[in-house]
């Protein structure tokens, strides 16, 4: 699960040349900007069927972050 | 170099088996491309293969209406031949149906098989990995009824004009990898599928046609040139565009 949700963010973000860390901050990446909040939100809901609010969204930090959110039904 | 060249690229044609698909890929490897031609018959597409010039080659049978057959073929044609530089969507159906006749099967039938193929194949082709990193060029085949009417062609329009509008949004969103997203409109152009249908050989409405086309009906080359054009670094600053390929026709 970690392995695949890190594989779809890095397709989301276009990542090609490197490896994302749990405790990276994704928004401090050079990707991040509002397509590509929408485009993990997009994730949430389609791949682990999470309707995840903005305020919640917020809350997360790191990568790690968002693994646990996803896998948190 | 020739800025028209397509020397050094790989470009993926669907549609390949037939009409203007497959003169598309014949004249993508007359001029020097690395073709992989997409169709549901292997025995057309090996009829294509056996006219093209250059090697480098590869047809893939898919049926582009499946969606996780268009994921594996596409990773198929990448691991194969290397990423890809341009894409034609070539694939789609045609037909001629008043407004009463259509049913809301064969609506998802002409929206399945002329827009969603095509988008679903330009979004796997565009997906990471998977396309030149230089960018290159993308062309939905729109038509001349994308834009004008017709009786009859509501249906077939509808699916026309949604890759026209396609064209344009994709254009925006794939132009920072530099990937240029255009369509070519056709009139009516003579391939083997429509020359012995009724409105291309009785002769009065045959003349009708012609005089519709002030240079009169296209042939499947007049296409395929545009798209070697699009597909060319001669375009290399021309996207989100609608090229007419019409005779004439939208002239008036």
């Amino acid at each position: 699960m970690e392995k695949e949700f890190i594989a779809k963010l890095k397709e989301i973000l276009e990542i090609e040349d490197r490896e994302l860390n749990l405790s990276d901050e994704f928004r401090t990446y050079e990707e991040w900007n509002s397509l590509a909040y929408l485009s993990v939100i997009a994730l949430f809901d389609e791949e682990y069927d999470i309707q995840i609010e903005e305020v919640e969204f917020k809350k997360l930090r790191t990568v790690g972050d968002l693994i646990a959110a996803a896998q948190n039904k | 170099m020739n800025p028209f060249s397509l020397e050094g690229k790989h470009i993926v044609v669907s549609g390949a088996s037939s009409g203007i698909g497959q003169q598309c890929a014949i004249s993508c490897a007359e001029m020097g491309a690395r073709v992989s031609l997409l169709g549901r018959n292997s025995e057309r597409l090996q009829q294509t293969l056996s006219q093209m010039d250059g090697t480098g080659h590869h047809i893939y049978v898919v049926d582009l209406t499946v969606e996780e057959d268009i994921k594996t073929t596409v990773q198929k044609i990448v691991a194969d031949s290397g990423r890809i530089s341009g894409l034609l969507n070539a694939a789609g159906i045609s037909g001629t149906l008043l407004m009463k006749s259509v049913s809301g099967k064969k609506l998802d039938e002409f929206f399945q098989n002329n827009v969603y193929s095509a988008y679903i194949l330009t979004r796997e082709v565009c997906r990471m990995g998977h396309f030149a990193q230089e960018g290159g060029g993308i062309v939905f085949f729109s038509s001349i009824m994308g834009s004008y009417g017709e009786t009859g062609k509501s249906l077939y329009a509808m699916t026309k004009g949604a890759l026209q509008a396609a064209t344009k949004s994709l254009a925006c969103e794939l132009a920072p990898k530099n990937i240029r997203v255009n369509a070519v409109s056709p009139g009516l152009i003579i391939t083997p599928i429509n020359e012995n249908l009724p409105h291309i050989t009785d002769p009065s409405k045959r003349e009708e046609l012609e005089r519709m086309h002030l240079l009169g009906l296209g042939k499947t080359e007049d296409v395929a040139n545009a798209c070697v054009y699009l597909l060319s670094d001669a375009s290399r600053w021309v996207t989100g565009v609608n090229l007419y390929v019409d005779g004439g026709y939208t002239a008036k």
